[in-house]
């Protein structure tokens, strides 16, 4: 198991570094998500898969390779399509998962 | 920009219940369908969607077994049937829209700026001339033509431009601020200095011709000055020929003049009675409406005072609201005192120095006398002044053949 997950961390590694070296736009390649924010009222996510939670307190998005829970007070989806969307409110917190 | 084109593709607020509104967005998404103003209250999503993706929306219900229902409609598509229903509205709103297009066909306002001498006046003249007038249709106009003639009839301007705004038609011109040299004919050299009055020489300072007259000689009125005949003389002094020029000199004669004016023993005063009658109306381009009504006083004049509402001015409306005020008055008549004729006709008399002040005249001497004379006031004055004098007048053209067979 172990050695399994050295594996993955190796080819992660080695994608990585690849990318790099031909300059490529890593949240492309690499299916990382992208967040963008204004402050703390504001916040642009790209490059996400969907919504597993919403409340007025919590937001969690799922992405690629991970998923980003956005924690705050009176959030609210501005808007929501398959490439962007837009979350506004007071965000306190920002957690990878 | 976009909320415009989202109101013009209409669209829906719904509420979303049931067991995972969350699955039920993502579908959306992956669908291409955009939701916004997505807020949750308690267990209940609140959401806007477009019209036309509504309609796609029954799979993803059936498939997330939530509850979909509208709350409000928005946009065009469910405004335009309700307004079609009020027949008369959207006939005004047709024929405003044709009206306003109809209407700026024509020209509803004539600017003229840049005019000093030429008066506003003159120039509307000169437009109505022109068939240039308000309410004229724009294709009618020639501006090309109207410059042209702009130019032709007024010969101190000297440049014109005229541009229609809208509906508004904009002439700018510029006059000219040196004085217009008019081309004198060409008259023929040789001209004589005359003297217009009787009098005394008292300096004269020749500049072209032969002087006849010397400092301290008496003259009479049509005595020649100085001729603008000059000879030139053979080695045996007689003449050889005659050159024929403009006498020019500043001659200074001493000489009286007199001054008669008088002033009838009474007058007609206008006396207001203090009765007045205001009338208003309205005026549109050349057409004016008022209360008719019949003559106000037997004797009365009117005052007339006119305005453009400022929302007319800014639309270029030729709309003008006016009063009419008349004032009644008595023609009374009166006598002059002899205080007051004296101050009319004294005022007279200034004036008739100052004229001669103007002239670069010299008073020496003066005696003036004010006297009541049958039905009129009448002031004589006796002035010893010294001016400048000469009148120019065309030389006796002598040929030199002539006088030697003479």
């Amino acid at each position: 198991m172990k050695k399994r997950d050295n594996k993955n961390k190796n080819i992660g590694q080695k994608k990585e570094s690849l990318v790099e070296s031909l300059k490529l736009p890593k949240d492309i390649c690499m299916g990382a998500m992208k967040v963008t924010m204004t402050g703390s009222r504001e916040a642009w996510i790209e490059n996400y898969r969907g919504i597993l939670e919403y409340t007025e307190k919590l937001i969690l998005l799922q992405g690629k390779t991970c998923q980003v829970c956005f924690e705050g007070t009176c959030l609210s989806i501005d808007y929501y399509t398959n490439e962007d969307m837009k979350i506004s409110g007071c965000i306190a917190c920002v957690r990878y998962i | 920009m976009i909320e415009f084109l989202k109101y013009i593709r209409g669209y829906l607020r719904i509420r979303v219940s049931g067991f995972s509104p969350e699955r039920f967005m993502n579908l959306c998404s992956n669908k291409g369908i955009l939701l916004w103003q997505i807020v949750r209250e308690g267990d209940v999503y609140y959401m806007n969607i477009n019209l036309k993706s509504f309609r796609a929306l029954q799979p993803i219900v059936r498939k997330t077994g939530t509850k979909v229902a509208i709350l409000e409609r928005y946009g065009l598509p469910f405004f335009l049937p309700k307004l079609l229903k009020r027949k008369v509205f959207v006939a005004g709103l047709l024929l405003a829209v044709f009206f306003w297009m109809w209407s700026s066909l024509f020209i509803w306002n004539i600017e003229v700026s840049g005019n000093y001498r030429i008066t506003d006046d003159m120039f509307q003249s000169f437009l109505k001339g022109n068939n240039v007038i308000v309410g004229m249709k724009r294709k009618e106009l020639d501006i090309e033509n109207l410059e042209k003639e702009i130019r032709r009839s007024f010969p101190e301007v000297t440049w014109a431009s005229a541009r229609l705004s809208g509906t508004s038609l904009l002439i700018d011109i510029k006059e000219n601020d040196a004085p217009i040299i008019t081309e004198q004919e060409k008259e023929e050299t040789g001209k004589d200095l005359v003297s217009p009055h009787g009098g005394t020489v008292v300096s004269i300072v020749v500049r072209s011709g032969v002087p006849l007259v010397a400092a301290g000689d008496t003259v009479e009125a049509g005595d020649t000055l100085v001729e603008g005949r000059v000879p030139v003389y053979n080695d045996d002094a007689t003449v050889r020929e005659y050159i024929y020029v403009d006498a020019d000199a500043d001659i200074i004669l001493e000489h009286t003049r007199d001054f008669n004016a008088s002033l009838p023993l009474d007058y007609i005063k206008k006396e207001y009675t203090g009765r007045e009658k205001t009338r208003f109306y309205l005026r549109l381009g050349e057409h004016q409406w008022k209360i008719p009504e019949e003559r106000p006083f037997l004797v009365y004049d009117s005052v007339i005072r006119e305005s453009r509402p400022l929302v007319f001015e800014k639309l270029s409306i030729p709309v003008y609201k006016g009063s009419c005020t008349y004032r009644e008055y008595m023609n009374v008549e009166y006598k002059y005192s002899k205080e007051e004729a004296e101050e009319q006709l004294k005022e007279k008399l200034i004036t008739f120095l100052a004229s001669l002040e103007e002239k670069g005249v010299q008073i020496i001497e003066k005696d003036v006398k004010i006297e009541l004379s049958g039905k009129s006031w009448v002031i004589t004055g006796q002035f010893l002044v010294r001016e400048p004098v000469g009148d120019s007048v065309a030389t006796q053209k002598i040929i030199i053949g002539e006088t030697e067979n003479q």
